[in-house]
């Protein structure tokens, strides 16, 4: 065996520990009637979870949930991050200390953002309504029509700070000499952003958008803590809908088939958010 | 020069190694165990059976209640135990004992003289049984009561509602602009059903017939499922359709609710003098659930099937279990599961009174389980989804009801 083999040896070992093992083992589960508790009447089935998934009308309801969630959610944090990033670069003294500021949500562990918000939006006790009532408002932020909505808003909440960083970070590299040049040419600044700012920040919003995108797709712990997916199934995310499937009913051949029509809709998801970026 | 005797030697080696013996004898055993105030009862009782037992150490793995499944399942499946005694939800002991997870019971309940089994109130214990075989022993009930503010049903004139109906027509009548004449928990899954159930019995309704066939779809059932949403429309506190446990508790000790439907429990906590309900402590009265036919909740001790220390973790349970136990952890505060502690005049003495261990007699007497049977956890889910879409007005009761038996048809 060549040196760089052997110095490849133990990553590769690793990774397939880590990695391989369980990828492999969650598609053997996954063509299989694999229930935690009947481990000894373990069935091969085939693509019956597959065929099971696709008509299963709940898959695509959470599905769908998931999709509008990702999307509200990761478009409100590009223009929110965006724009704080824009503000922040302006300060000249309080840039260290704003940021610091803007990036705590980051840091709460989205568990504990769930139950925050659960009480802080919660009609009798919650601050959030009492002041609402106050000018004469009165909002039902987790009934049928604003359920999915405030689940975006707190995700919005915790994440906009990422956006904002991975921005200003973005903008802070960018070359002073175009800009110099547009200012020299009388351009407007709201020219400037639009021909300059946004083509040369392209890349760090590809980046940004996709690790957002993927992060939203995991979304569980807001709807974990706050709605159980109600009203009915309006908040039911994919990733709730395989935990329950998984490891509260104890069925992991419907689950981990689940979780495979996922990974293939986020690739292709992924593939064209980057193709249309890239283009664009 | 100076040798050592060695018969000297030798009893020196025996000591030492007779001395490591014992010390390697004691056992520990690991108890999973939910978070509740129950449990800080059980561990101070425990420091007593540990004075007892010198040779039986218990360490207890405290945790909330949504971690517990994931946490049993994974030690059930290992191939020695990390929990050696469990604490059994009652929708779960069917699936449980079936999967080969717990041990049975019957003869160690049987080798204990005195130890009684029958004196565990009949719905609780019947809970422990799975095809004939004991494979849990009741640790604390969770029967529903009705609780109500004495002081505003008083004002009423109105007597403590005994039907489906007087008790809509109370909680119409208590509500106000600034009080909710029932506070309500239709959040989606375990709360609703846990909830709504009561509605359904009450109205003669069931989930399965006694031949197992899906009947929660029946007139009884939709007219049950038609009685909640009105009151909820006509008497909930606004915007409550996600309220679990939590908010309903807080919105009648802040006075901001006349009634709920809760753990029967919950009543001394709510009366209790400086506790949460502040100046309103001591107004507050448990009644059966209107209709008189409660939903039933008991968590029972189990042994691993797969523990290597099956004997101390019996040793634990019977002792923790026993009579004499058993009735200084109810008077301690714990919910009661023999009936001869709950008509115990000391009991009542030292405990919340007689009033409240008769009333809840009764309400045990004649409740029935949440769900049994293989796949309890997903019935209530399901079911639970459905109600709550009803109560979102996404579907009518009706559809909601088909939509829930048809799913239950499919699961089966």
């Amino acid at each position: 065996m060549g040196l760089r083999l052997r110095f490849l040896l133990p990553l590769a070992l690793l990774l397939t520990g880590i990695l391989v093992y369980p990828l492999v083992f969650a598609g053997w589960i996954s063509v299989h009637d694999y229930q935690l508790t009947r481990l000894s009447d373990i069935r091969f089935t085939g693509a019956e979870n597959f065929t099971d998934t696709f008509r299963n009308p709940n898959f695509w309801n959470a599905l769908g949930n998931t999709l509008i969630f990702v999307l509200g959610a990761v478009s409100l944090e590009l223009v929110l991050g965006l724009a704080l990033a824009l503000l922040v670069q302006r300060l000249d003294r309080a840039r260290h200390l704003a940021r610091s500021l803007l990036l705590a949500p980051m840091f709460i562990t989205p568990i504990a953002v769930g139950l925050l918000f659960r009480f802080l939006l919660n009609a009798e006790i919650g601050v959030i309504p009492f002041l609402l009532r106050g000018v004469g408002l009165s909002i039902d932020w987790f009934g049928p029509q604003l359920a999915l909505f405030s689940l975006i808003l707190i995700d919005t909440w915790q994440w906009t700070p990422f956006m904002f960083l991975m921005f200003l970070a973005g903008l802070e590299s960018l070359p002073r000499s175009p800009f110099e040049a547009a200012e020299v040419d009388g351009a407007s600044r709201w020219s400037q952003f639009l021909h300059l700012t946004l083509p040369l920040l392209r890349p760090v919003v590809l980046v940004a958008l996709i690790i957002r995108s993927l992060d939203a797709f995991k979304v569980f712990e807001y709807v974990f803590a706050i709605t159980r997916g109600g009203p009915g199934t309006s908040t039911e995310t994919i990733q709730y809908l395989i935990y329950q499937t998984g490891f509260r009913f104890y069925r992991l051949g419907e689950a981990a088939a689940m979780a495979f029509v996922l990974v293939a809709v986020t690739l292709v998801l992924v593939f064209l958010l980057y193709t249309v970026l890239r283009r664009s | 020069m100076n040798h050592p005797n060695p018969w000297r030697k030798a009893s020196f080696l025996a000591l030492t190694l007779l001395s490591g013996t014992f010390t390697a004898a004691a056992a520990e055993i690991n108890v999973i165990i939910e978070e509740v105030p129950e449990y800080d009862i059980v561990r101070e009782l425990t420091a007593q059976f540990e004075a007892e037992y010198p040779d039986i150490e218990v360490n207890f793995d405290a945790m909330p209640f949504d971690a517990m499944r994931d946490r049993i399942l994974t030690s059930s499946l290992a191939p020695s135990a990390v929990y050696d005694v469990i604490i059994v939800d009652n929708p779960w002991m069917t699936e449980f004992a079936r999967a080969g997870y717990l041990a049975p019971l019957d003869e160690r309940i049987a080798a204990i003289p005195g130890y009684d089994f029958s004196d565990f109130l009949a719905p609780l214990r019947e809970i422990g049984i799975v095809d004939g075989t004991i494979y849990g022993v009741p640790y604390y009930n969770y029967a529903l009561g009705l609780i109500v503010r004495e002081d505003l049903l008083a004002a009423t004139g109105r007597g403590a509602p005994t039907t489906l109906d007087e008790y809509r027509a109370l909680a119409r009548e208590l509500t106000t602009e600034s009080m909710a004449g029932a506070a309500m928990q239709p959040q989606r899954g375990y709360k609703i059903m846990e909830e709504w159930k009561n509605w359904l019995y009450a109205e003669g309704g069931e989930v399965f017939n006694e031949q197992g066939e899906v009947v929660i779809n029946s007139p009884e059932a939709v007219a049950a499922l038609e009685a909640y949403i009105d009151t909820y429309e006509t008497s909930a506190p606004e915007n409550s359709l996600n309220w679990g446990f939590d908010e309903a508790l807080r919105a009648v000790a802040g006075g901001r609710a006349a009634t709920m439907l809760s753990y029967n429990w919950m009543l001394p906590t709510l009366n209790e003098e400086g506790g949460i309900a502040g100046e309103r402590a001591g107004r507050f009265k448990l009644y059966e659930v209107p209709g008189g036919k409660a939903v039933l909740g008991t968590w029972s001790w189990s042994i691993a099937a797969n523990s290597e220390h099956a004997d101390d973790a019996w040793t634990f349970i019977s002792w923790i279990t026993s009579k004499p136990i058993e009735k200084e952890r109810v008077m301690a505060g714990g919910a009661p599961v023999r009936r001869s502690v709950i008509e115990d005049p000391q009991v009542w003495a030292e405990g919340y009174g007689e009033d409240y261990y008769t009333t809840l007699v009764g309400i045990l007497e004649d409740a029935a389980p949440l769900a049994r049977g293989n796949g309890a956890e997903e019935v209530i889910n399901i079911v639970g989804t459905h109600l709550n879409a009803a109560v979102a007005g996404q579907k009518t009761p009706q559809e909601a009801l088909d939509d829930a038996a048809a799913e239950l048809e499919r699961m089966r």
